[in-house]
């Protein structure tokens, strides 16, 4: 559709969708909202860096996103506006801590994007504390994912290079409205569609109504079940008011994270899977043994060139349901896991709005309940500026919590530039607190690392043991 | 284009190697560097492609280009 200035009009993916309806629903685009800050220990030409960051809205086209007004159904469109030519500010905190700054710049990153047709990007100059320089990038997460901007910062700091040391300039990306077309004309394929939907289907008539599993155990189940007067209830109340989440950071060291990888590597394991394994079985033993377990993972729908350069918000959350058996041993129970995913990755162009609303329908669960209290997002990128000179030069990278989280808890894990792993753990303050993140952290690596040096013992054995 | 390079075509935008380089006896995961995801999502890029439907249980003991390869021509001629 063309409006009166010649623009597209296109449709939200999925992706974007997901985003779209947790702003309309929980009324703020804060919990949308994506920040972090890419810093140097090194002097900047910061006239120079703010050409490379205005050139980068020319070559990035999701950056240039607008989304228009929710019609009556809540349904907005998107377009992409052929320039932003824009003045970067810049901001001298170096004159703070390093602790001072990054308390700034997360208060920053709860601002919210309030409008319709508005830029949802803002590009910031930063003078740090102690020599660092580089800039903090806030945006909504309907134009981009985190793999996106790990994408975009490494482009902006090829170009600075190439500029400043006459580096090779950076190869095109792709063309991001070529992309969202390919997209849009897969999801709409009829026969895709019905494979799909056929999918997911099969999956509740083969397995039934899940079962809500929490952090804290069956009691919250039990409170829905009060609360709705209905002793069967599978799905427990989702928080929809105090959104307010923490964020804990548990680093596991390089050598513990080696012997996960090593043991991924020779059992053709993907650590996302071992990861999952290690969230079900805790969420297992800390519900009375329950063996059937929702978790919701998130996949990042980026695997061929073009999709890795064109930006945008490709990041989609599906349930991993698995129903283990505790007389399953620890690496068939990986295996098990591993089938479930594959096949949710060959039917991940499926809206996964359309299977809640699938399971509402048959099992007429309550306004605002969930089976799912856990939701990973495994990040095989590190955010470190892969650039052959900025090689020696330290770094400070940080992701910013938006302060608004949808989901009860929400892990991240990374990977760290010394080769460990980051645990992230964001929990929302209402229902959780430090030490359940602690008690979470820690029965997962005991779990995961009991798995992994005697892979012949039974999930029972494991949660017996730990 | 012969349907081997225009599937080998599609192979390499999910992987570092041109399709004048590909070899049948390459290994999606091994050689090619396919995640999963990569290769769940080329299975389905090769549905559209070229209008067959493959069986889930066929597509994940396909290891090789060349068996992805012999997979899609015996779906072909079933017709």
């Amino acid at each position: 559709m063309k409006g009166k200035e010649q623009k597209t009009y296109y449709p939200l993916t999925p992706a974007q969708y997901m985003h779209h309806k947790w702003i309309l629903d929980y009324k703020t685009q804060q919990v949308s909202g994506v920040s972090v800050v890419a810093s140097l220990k090194a002097p900047l030409d910061f006239g120079l860096l703010k050409k490379c960051l205005q050139l980068e809205f020319e070559r990035y086209g999701c950056m240039r996103i607008r989304i228009t007004k929710p019609d009556a159904k809540g349904d907005s469109k998107q377009y992409i506006v052929d320039r932003d030519s824009r003045d970067i500010p810049i901001k001298d905190l170096s004159g703070m801590s390093m602790e001072e700054a990054d308390r700034l710049m997360q208060s920053w990153a709860y601002q919210t994007f309030d409008g319709d047709d508005i830029p949802l990007c803002d590009l910031t100059m930063m003078k740090l504390p102690d020599g660092f320089n580089g800039f903090f990038i806030h945006m909504d997460h309907r134009l981009i994912d985190s793999c996106g901007i790990v994408v975009m910062i490494n482009d902006i700091m090829q170009l600075y290079t190439h500029y400043r040391f006459g580096s090779e300039y950076p190869a095109d990306l792709a063309d991001f409205e070529m992309v969202l077309e390919k997209d849009l004309k897969r999801a709409t394929s009829e026969k895709r569609f019905a494979k799909d939907k056929k999918f997911w289907e099969d999956q509740l008539d083969a397995l039934g109504e899940p079962l809500y599993s929490d952090i804290q155990g069956p009691s919250v189940l039990e409170e829905a079940r009060k609360k709705h007067g209905d002793k069967k209830l599978r799905a427990a109340d989702i928080e929809m008011k105090d959104l307010f989440v923490d964020v804990k950071d548990y680093i596991l060291e390089p050598e513990p994270t080696k012997n996960l990888i090593d043991f991924c590597m020779n059992h053709q394991l993907s650590m996302t899977n071992l990861l999952l394994l290690g969230i079900r079985t805790y969420l297992s033993k800390a519900n009375d043994g329950q063996e059937d377990i929702t978790i919701e993972n998130f996949i990042s729908r980026r695997s061929t060139h073009d999709e890795w350069t064109s930006g945008g918000s490709r990041t989609i959350m599906f349930p991993c349901r698995t129903v283990i058996s505790p007389d399953t041993d620890f690496l068939s129970a990986a295996y098990e896991i591993q089938n479930v995913q594959n096949r949710i990755y060959m039917h991940s162009n499926y809206d996964p709005a359309l299977i809640k609303e699938e399971m509402r329908r048959r099992y007429h669960t309550p306004e605002h309940t969930a089976y799912e209290s856990c939701y990973l997002t495994y990040q095989p990128m590190p955010v470190k500026m892969d650039n052959p000179h900025l090689a020696d030069i330290p770094q400070h990278s940080k992701w910013f919590a938006n302060g608004a989280a949808t989901k009860k808890m929400y892990l991240t894990v990374s990977h760290t530039a010394d080769g460990g792993m980051n645990f992230s753990y964001h929990y929302q303050t209402a229902h959780l607190e430090e030490h359940d993140m602690e008690l979470l952290y820690y029965y997962m690596m005991r779990i995961l690392f009991k798995g992994i040096a005697e892979p012949d013992m039974t999930i029972g054995e494991i949660m017996e043991s730990v | 284009m012969t349907q081997e390079m225009q599937f080998k075509t599609i192979v390499a935008q999910y992987c570092e190697v041109t399709p004048e380089d590909m070899t049948n006896e390459m290994r999606f995961r091994e050689d090619l560097g396919f995640s999963s995801l990569d290769f769940m999502s080329f299975l389905g890029e090769l549905e559209d492609e070229f209008d067959v439907e493959l069986e889930e249980e066929d597509a994940l003991q396909v290891w090789t280009v060349g068996e992805a390869l012999e997979l899609l021509e015996k779906l072909q001629a079933e017709g």
